[in-house]
């Protein structure tokens, strides 16, 4: 009787402790958001929580803030070319890597991943530096490469993960009917990895969409994007605009989101 | 639904928008003017004033980017010939820099409709004066019952930890340091005397801001109560429903000109002189010297009104009588003051 | 190469092409930049490094900025572990919504992310009135602008990093284990010690890496909750760029930042891997 006790303590000790870290790791990782949205339907002319009414004044002040409307129309820009851009290379990028475990293959591997891991600032003024040396002007194609380069490894990853799991008894048999490699490629491989591409580029799109170390040096005021801008009104002015900004960032990701789990059946690419 | 659809369905969608965006005219569909602004009250005129006078004049659309002075003029410098945007805000300090780095037009007064409007002190060769910042003491009226009156008071022990205070990068934290060390015996070219005064005040500091913007945030979210900041600031901040309020010191308020200038290598000349114009105009000068902001003008056909009168000057005349810097001297010990303060003044 | 993949590593090739003109040789410009000993880059010297690494104030900011991600990261671990654990052991339904509310965060922007955390940590903010009203508190906290603030926001924003990696981890190791140990009349702690936090350690170590990496060079939450008196080697770094235009100097910051911090990465992962070997040896 005592053992059996004993057990339970232990066992509800255990439960307690996990259930309430989650539980508060899941607050942690939720509230901010319903905040920024309760902040954005504020009435009043300053940052207050809670607010002191609800209208949608500050979403209506977005349609006239033009500014913010082509510094968002920038970041749309920049990431569907560095989207589209990362797809590509970073597709041909894991088939290259993939399927080999020769040495070259590894040191790729790393050299792929590693704007991942290494400071992305440092590449940032490191890329401005490298442009300005060479006499090329900033533009939305520098900064656009510059998201290329945080962006690859994304895609590469996801696709290296979905090659992983191709069967390669597939890819055989289809070549033992004769068919081109080519063909193969097009009609067996692409599609069994094209959910891993998507969740990829998915993913690619929003860190070009958010991206601020990078952006921070190679873009200026004639290509000011959406994240710089939002985060200097923010630093100086703390400006309600940000807040209704916000919001409407958050119900778009929702958006995107919901999609990509429809099409590329997101949250399984990511474990 | 087969998978396949689906996938069909993605790329056509996708070729869609990136057509959409690629498609030529994105970018450069208007003309464009890349100005820069400061925080705060600033950008908040300049954005819903200034802005909207200018497209209307010109049709073309103005981009802010918010700055300050000596960041513009660094900026300026590093960019020779490509300068990131094509009319600067600097104040009187940066502005003498600036002149000395070479890296700004001077201003085609000749051409202008509303020059010879300004007061003589603010016709500048390099470009006009377009208000005068002046700085004081900001308080919270709910917690401080009792208005400041002098500098000393944001050493009274009842405010400890409740004082804001703002780096030198911006003119207001320069300012205030060189008016502490003219107070107790220095001066623009000593400032020990401040820096060890701001030392005695470190108990009383609650928070110390990165910038103009970043302070007036300090107040909004009441992380202090009692701080040094700009008179417009404080009257754009009343005006959006935050309890706060402006007291001019009693030895007096320092202040300064800030003035527009045309960036040399500007890519577009033309907009920035109309784009300066308009801010020199009395219609877009009156609009500004209204509640809440209460820029201080500088074209002569603006009367003076409503907080500035009552806390500034009353006449013309007297805002010439404000304290007023070296800021000759001040540039030639800013940098090491910017540095002795990052080392020094910590909390 | 294997005659299987015949030519297939080709395909990586103007990858790689791609990588060596926009990566690595912005990376070596940053190198010899960091060699010049003035902004007007003229003789080389290593006097920027001397300059950095030389002085205490220097220092301390290069200190500051490993040991905040070491806090921030060790938040995350001690909030993300159990989540993921209960994530990976929900039904199908419950499970699906907890992953969403995971990567719903990491998908936000890190601006607005950061935005909502001025609201929550400033002297008025819900925080402190919370904590006011049950009485934990006399007057406010100050959280905001402080080093406190800034570990509680990085992990918030950087948790979905630490628990996406150990929920693929906790998916791979075999129920029957615990089952197998609770059989043999082990206490869930004793289980949970002796068996899954072993095996989870190389989720723990790549959701560390990935987090560590990320708090760092979190530039948008350290300077907006650590305002302008808490500097970190990014802004450091930055100011030095833009604002001093010192190239050089800036430079060498971040090649002695990058080393530092891959210094930290390669360290977590030894550990990781070394605990590993422990066990299975």
């Amino acid at each position: 009787m005592a053992e059996r006790r004993r057990l339970d303590l232990d066992a509800l000790s255990f439960r307690f402790v996990v259930g309430a870290l989650s539980a508060a790791a899941v607050v942690v990782l939720v509230a901010p958001t319903v905040i920024v949205l309760l902040t954005s339907l504020t009435a009043s002319a300053s940052l207050r929580f809670p607010p002191d009414g609800l209208s949608f004044r500050w979403y209506r002040a977005l349609a006239g803030a033009g500014q913010l409307q082509r510094a968002a129309g920038n970041s749309l820009y920049v990431a569907v070319v560095a989207t589209a851009a990362s797809a590509i290379l970073g597709t041909l990028g894991a088939l290259g890597i993939a399927r080999s475990r020769s040495r070259w293959s590894r040191a790729l591997d790393a050299l792929f991943m590693s704007p991942l891991v290494l400071p992305a600032l440092a590449f940032g003024f490191a890329a401005l530096m490298a442009f300005s040396l060479a006499g090329i002007r900033l533009s939305w194609l520098t900064l656009a490469v510059g998201h290329v380069v945080v962006c690859t490894p994304i895609v590469v990853r996801t696709t290296v993960a979905a090659l992983a799991q191709l069967d390669p008894a597939l890819l055989e048999s289809s070549a033992s009917l004769g068919a081109t490699r080519r063909y193969t490629f097009r009609r067996v491989t692409l599609p069994l990895i094209g959910r891993g591409i998507a969740a990829g580029a998915f993913l690619a799109f929003m860190a070009s969409f958010d991206n601020v170390p990078v952006s921070l040096f190679l873009s200026d005021a004639r290509t000011e994007v959406l994240p710089i801008h939002l985060w200097q009104i923010i630093e100086t002015n703390l400006d309600v605009r940000a807040a209704a900004a916000s919001g409407v960032l958050i119900v778009f990701t929702l958006l995107v989101m919901l999609l990509a789990e429809r099409l590329a059946g997101l949250s399984r690419q990511l474990r | 639904m087969t998978p396949s659809m689906d996938r069909r369905t993605f790329v056509r969608g996708g070729l869609a928008v990136g057509i959409g965006a690629l498609s030529p005219g994105h970018a450069d569909a208007r003309d464009q003017l890349v100005v820069a602004t400061f925080p705060g009250t600033w950008n908040e005129v300049h954005r819903d004033i200034l802005a909207p006078y200018f497209q209307k004049k010109t049709n073309a659309d103005v981009t802010q980017t918010i700055m300050l002075a000596t960041d513009q003029v660094a900026k300026l410098a590093a960019t020779r010939g490509q300068p990131p945007f094509d009319v600067a805000i600097l104040d009187e300090g940066p502005t003498l820099d600036a002149i000395k780095q070479g890296v700004l037009e001077k201003y085609p007064a000749a051409r202008s409709a509303h020059f010879n409007e300004l007061l003589p002190p603010f016709r500048g060769e390099w470009g006009p004066a377009i208000s005068m910042q002046t700085i004081g003491l900001a308080y919270n009226p709910k917690k401080i019952k009792t208005p400041p009156r002098s500098w000393d008071d944001l050493w009274n022990p009842a405010y400890k930890g409740r004082v804001g205070l703002t780096a030198l990068n911006s003119s207001l934290g320069m300012a205030f340091i060189v008016e502490l060390a003219r107070l107790k015996g220095g001066g623009e070219s000593n400032l020990e005397p401040g820096f060890r005064a701001l030392r005695t005040l470190l108990p009383n500091v609650g928070a110390i801001s990165a910038n103009l913007g970043a302070h007036s945030a300090l107040i909004q979210q009441e992380q202090v109560d009692i701080a040094v900041h700009n008179f417009n600031f404080i009257e754009t901040l009343k005006g959006k429903g935050v309890d706060v309020d402006w007291v001019k010191p009693e030895t007096g308020a320092p202040a300064w000109r800030t003035n527009l200038h045309i960036v040399k290598g500007a890519q577009r000349p033309d907009l920035a002189f109309e784009y300066i114009e308009g801010h020199i105009t009395p219609e877009v000068q009156a609009a500004m010297a209204k509640p809440p902001h209460f820029v201080i003008p500088t074209n002569r056909k603006v009367v003076l009104g409503g907080a500035i009168v009552d806390k500034v000057a009353r006449t013309p005349d007297e805002l010439t009588r404000l304290v007023f810097h070296d800021w000759t001297k001040i540039n030639e010990v800013r940098a090491a003051a910017i540095e002795r303060f990052t080392r020094e003044i910590k909390l | 190469m294997p005659a299987r993949s015949d030519g297939e590593w080709r395909l990586a090739l103007p990858v790689a092409a791609f990588f060596a003109l926009f990566f690595v040789a912005p990376l070596g410009v940053l190198f010899v930049v960091s060699l010049f000993a003035e902004p007007t880059m003229q003789t080389l010297a290593l006097r920027q490094y001397a300059r950095f690494l030389g002085d205490r104030l220097h220092l301390g900011i290069l200190a500051d900025t490993l040991v905040l991600g070491v806090k921030a990261t060790l938040v995350c671990l001690l909030l993300g572990y159990p989540l993921a654990w209960v994530i990976a052991r929900a039904r199908p339904r419950v499970q699906s919504l907890l992953v969403f509310a995971v990567i719903l965060p990491l998908l936000t922007s890190v601006v607005v992310r950061t935005f909502a955390w001025i609201v929550i940590l400033g002297r008025q903010g819900i925080l402190n009135k919370t904590l006011l009203a049950v009485g934990l508190v006399d007057e406010p906290v100050r959280l905001l602008f402080t080093e406190l603030g800034v570990v509680i926001v990085l992990a918030q924003v950087q948790l979905p990093l630490m628990v996406l990696p150990l929920l693929t981890t906790f998916g791979r190791i075999d129920p029957n284990l615990a089952d197998a140990s609770a059989a043999l009349g082990a206490g869930q702690w004793r289980t949970f010690a002796r068996i899954i936090a072993p095996l989870s350690l190389p989720g723990v170590a790549a959701g560390c890496v990935l987090v560590y990496a990320a708090c760092v060079t979190a530039f948008v939450t350290q300077t907006l909750i650590g305002g302008a008196r808490l500097i970190y080697v990014p802004l450091f770094m930055y100011q030095q760029a833009t604002g001093a235009n010192d190239w050089p100097f800036a430079a060498a910051i971040a090649i002695v930042f990058m080393f530092a911090v891959l210094f930290v990465v390669v360290l977590i992962n030894t550990v990781g891997r070394s605990r590993r070997a422990l066990v299975h040896g």
